[in-house]
């Protein structure tokens, strides 16, 4: 089984987490792209709500078992079949809500063109923006580094 | 589609409400966010429609670009899978009739 290993600095890494941890009641809540179902029936929605969230739950435990006893040892995460999808998903999510919790005083255009000033930006936001590049360096890592094989197109 | 030909035949009699409700055409559309990358966007067409990655990529642009893309027509039901499957990938998809049928 094909399986990438990455190690992370942990000083870098750890403080991230937080911001991670901090969304992760709201994300076994609410789905993380607030579009809703197709259809204006409210069982139809309830159910389709419901769905979405244990789905997006299970992938966000996805990402967090990563983060184990094993990476506070030596700092390595790895991606493998068995979870490079729910942690490219998971990734999304986390990142949806971190621009929405704590990246909305930014403009759309700044973060799609990745032109943020981060000497002017409060501690706290800093730190959920150093998050938000994080997880799509995770992203990029899974899609180049997983062929097919592993993504299962 | 079928009022079209409805009009065309004699014989036809008129569609009841419901039927015509199952005779529309609906579109599953992609709306740009500012959040997904475009390589994620990429990966997540590839996978949930099978396209290959220049066919993914051109609506993947089209998202980006003109904020919408229509990623798939048929029937409402596989169009209400496809944006589930579409919003388990946290993409913002909507399913829309399609009007010009």
């Amino acid at each position: 089984m094909k399986r990438i290993e990455v190690r992370l600095s942990l000083p870098v890494v750890r403080p991230l987490l937080d911001v991670i941890k901090g969304l992760v009641d709201d994300l076994h809540s609410a789905p993380a792209a607030r579009v809703g179902s197709p259809d204006p029936d409210a069982e139809f929605s309830d159910v389709w709500t419901r769905d979405l969230v244990a789905a997006q739950s299970s992938d966000v435990e996805m990402l967090l078992s990563i983060f184990g006893e094993d990476f506070h040892t030596d700092g390595i995460v790895f991606f493998d079949q068995t979870n490079a999808e729910a942690i490219a998903r998971s990734c999304s999510a986390v990142r949806l809500r971190v621009r929405e919790k704590y990246l909305k005083d930014l403009s759309d255009e700044s973060l799609e063109a990745g032109e943020v000033d981060l000497a002017k930006l409060d501690e706290g936001v800093r730190k959920a923006f150093t998050c938000y590049l994080f997880l799509a360096t995770i992203q990029e890592l899974i899609i180049q580094h997983l062929d097919e094989s592993i993504i299962g197109f | 589609m079928s009022s079209t030909a409805g009009k065309s035949n004699p014989f036809s009699q008129p569609q009841p409400e419901s039927e015509v409700q199952l005779d529309t055409v609906w579109r599953v559309v992609v709306l740009n966010d500012p959040v997904n990358l475009m390589s994620y966007v990429v990966l997540v067409f590839m996978k949930v429609f099978g396209f290959d990655e220049v066919k993914a990529r051109k609506h993947m642009l089209e998202v980006h670009e003109q904020g919408r893309s229509v990623l798939w027509i048929g029937a409402r039901e596989p169009g209400e899978a496809y944006v589930f499957t579409l919003q388990q990938w946290h993409l913002t998809a909507i399913l829309e009739a399609d009007e010009a049928h």
